[in-house]
């Protein structure tokens, strides 16, 4: 029972909504330690779906799953210290939420089904709200209401697209159940002009939750409104869902030879995303605002690279990965600066090195490793993507890949710098703890770690998930 | 013979109009009532009744409950909570919405055409009321202020969407969980934008989405 990988989450996340938050906050650390065993079952394949025309397991679907996995543990050893020293009211509402979005996450990737994918979409909106109005100020509200509406206008075009998609099917005399699997295996006699126009709507649809530009205008109230444990979550985990969704429709176009047309919309979304994520970094007076942003230059630049193809899938794919690292290290490090600080303006804050001194190592290291500077993998993506970029030959979009990366490392060293070792104006309030200092470590130090050894199953499974599309690793 | 879908799609175009020309929020949940019981009367009316095995007929059931019974019926708690009787200058005014609404309604009828999709008898008309619905709510959104307008509006879009899936696609394809599914999204969809719309009321004296401006770069 594949199933099992999202029903327990699911289930426990429930049970705690009734429970007193101290057993909760064990249980939320014990649920994501059993989520990444079942994880790691999966990927050694001891699991069959049961419902096998809903639910299969998929490579790019157990990359994104593993990914998360990995990411919700670290963040649930953080929000066990996190979740007693705010001002939560509503702690097992916190506690269940947060096991419920990695439940409807874990759906997301084991979809095989277009509009079960859709379902598990809509409901990480659902499951997530909570958690972003979870401090209950009018700030806080606002957010909260941006983010129901516009990913839900946003996903409800995503089923409209995946209705197109079944059109597509109906128009022709082929009789097979409606699943990617089967879809991808009768691609070439699809009706093109529908196929098309279904992707249309599913790259705005599922781009809105991605947080590609011009959709992306909830994503930084989100991510800044939101505790820092589901700051990182959506920034680390959700947006790579959402992203799964686009891919794997991108996957039918290529089959049915309409490649170059979702190609060349994932680069003009991608190279549009990166600059509008670059320039409001720049001068932003919130970090936690200025991190959304970055998060919507790298989705930017996994569109981009997804659509360029071959060599630079592969950066892509690896992209996914060090961004969910090493954003999810630095929301939860921005998280002990605010609680540290209780501020999120940048100007307000300064000489972390003296009082926040393992907090500063963890956001000066994840703001090196946002950079695309070794020793982290993001270095090793970004220079795929762009070695991909330059032999299929498209030169203009490299110099704008570039000046993009170019802007936001100013934008964002700037901001770091100053926050580091700038006089501060607010006194320190809450001191660190080990809980919270070790999970961006663990985090930071994993992308290294791959970068330097990729594990053989790891390795496999992207390339299984890239080959299909004509992605490959000898250039 | 009195064509039951023609009747059907009738009273969908009907409450769309209506409800771009009514101030009145009760009038406007009233109207949601009608219309998704219409809409979710469609795919049954298309299919026959004499075909359908006895779990389809449960889920028409169930979809008639969720759409026509309890979604309106948690728009009506909410519209009592914030107190507000009706919408106070609209971004459109109410006259120019239902012109609006007529070209809409003309524009749908031209792009079915256009497409000349080859589809069964009956399913052009649904496929015209289905963008309508769809356009319509999207419209709603964007001239209307009050947040309960809006989550109205969203519905409506919903409901489109809906009728397009129904018109388009060949019901072989239904599965019961999944469309079971995508209504239980919907559902909690406007649970969780009633419990928002709630507590913008209570942190603002209003529920007017245009008091939502603190979050800016």
């Amino acid at each position: 029972m594949i199933e099992f990988v999202f029903l327990l989450p699911i289930i426990m996340g429930l049970i705690i909504l009734a429970l007193p938050p101290s057993v909760g906050r064990l249980l939320l650390l014990i649920t994501s330690l059993m989520h990444l065993q079942l994880t790691v079952m999966t990927w050694l394949g001891k699991f069959t779906p049961a419902f096998a025309q809903l639910f299969k397991a998929t490579p790019e679907g157990l990359y994104i799953l593993l990914i998360t996995s990995f990411i919700f543990f670290c963040i649930s050893v953080y929000a066990f210290a996190y979740v007693n020293e705010t001002d939560i009211t509503n702690k097992p509402a916190f506690n269940g939420c947060m096991l419920l979005f990695l439940g409807t996450m874990s759906m997301v990737t084991l979809s095989d089904h277009p509009i079960m994918l859709w379902v598990a979409v809509e409901a990480t909106t659902l499951v997530s709200a909570p958690l972003i109005f979870i401090h209950r100020s009018k700030e806080a509200l606002e957010a909260t209401w941006k983010y129901v509406i516009i990913c839900s206008v946003g996903i409800a075009l995503a089923l409209l697209g995946c209705f197109f998609m079944t059109l597509s099917l109906d128009l022709t005399n082929i009789r097979v159940p409606l699943s990617y699997t089967s879809l991808y295996k009768v691609a070439s006699s699809l009706d093109p002009i529908w196929l098309k126009t279904g992707f249309i709507f599913v790259i705005i649809g599922f781009g809105t939750k991605m947080g590609l530009a011009p959709m992306h205008t909830w994503l930084p109230d989100a991510h800044s409104q939101a505790p820092s444990p589901a700051s990182s979550l959506l920034s680390g985990a959700l947006l790579n869902c959402a992203f799964l969704g686009i891919y794997k429709m991108h996957i039918l176009m290529v089959a049915a030879g309409l490649g170059q047309f979702s190609s060349n919309l994932l680069i003009g979304f991608g190279l549009f995303s990166m600059f509008v994520g670059a320039i409001f970094i720049i001068n932003q007076p919130d970090y936690k605002r200025m991190l959304a942003y970055s998060s919507i230059k790298n989705m930017g630049i996994i569109a981009f690279g997804v659509g360029i193809g071959g060599f630079a899938l592969y950066g892509a794919f690896l992209h996914i990965l060090h961004h969910s690292l090493i954003k999810s290290s630095l929301f939860l490090s921005a998280g002990n600066i605010l609680l540290g600080f209780n501020t999120k303006k940048v100007k307000k804050i300064g000489g972390m090195i003296k009082y926040l001194p393992k907090t500063f190592v963890s956001f000066i290291a994840g703001f090196v490793a946002i950079s695309g500077l070794p020793p982290f993998g993001m270095f090793l993506s970004e220079v795929v993507i762009i070695i991909g970029a330059i032999q299929s030959g498209k030169y203009l979009a490299v110099t704008m890949f570039m000046l993009a990366v170019l802007i936001v490392f100013a934008g964002i060293g700037k901001a770091c710098l100053s926050m580091s070792f700038g006089d501060e104006v607010e006194k320190l309030q809450t001191k660190e703890r080990m809980l919270r200092v070790i999970p961006p470590y663990v985090l930071l130090a994993a992308s290294v770690i791959i970068t330097i050894w990729m594990p053989q199953p790891v390795y496999n499974t992207i390339i299984n998930s890239i080959q299909i599309i004509g992605g490959k690793i000898h250039g | 013979m009195i064509n039951y879908t023609e009747i059907t799609i009738v009273f969908i175009l009907l409450s769309v109009l209506l409800s771009l020309s009514s101030s009145r929020l009760m009038t406007l949940v009233k109207l949601m009532a009608l219309q998704g019981g219409a809409v979710s009367l469609v795919p049954l009316l298309l299919e026959g009744t004499q075909h359908l095995p006895m779990g389809e007929l449960l889920f028409f059931q169930v979809m008639i409950l969720i759409k026509c019974i309890i979604i309106p019926g948690l728009l009506v708690l909410a519209v009592k909570r914030v107190r507000i009787k009706r919408e106070i200058e609209p971004f459109i005014g109410y006259h120019a919405s239902i012109v609006a609404g007529l070209v809409i309604l003309l524009v749908s009828v031209f792009v079915t055409g256009y497409l000349k999709l080859s589809l069964p008898e009956g399913h052009n008309f649904v496929l015209v009321s289905a963008i309508t619905t769809m356009a319509a709510g999207f419209f709603l959104m964007m001239a209307r202020r009050k947040a309960i307008t809006q989550v109205i509006g969203y519905l409506m879009l919903e409901n489109g969407i809906y009728l397009i899936g129904t018109a388009l696609t060949n019901p072989s394809h239904t599965l019961y969980v999944v469309e079971f599914g995508v209504l239980l999204d919907l559902l909690v969809g406007v649970m969780i934008m009633g419990i928002i719309l709630h507590n913008i009321n209570s942190a603002f004296d209003d529920a007017d989405t245009t008091l939502l401006g603190r979050l800016k770069d």
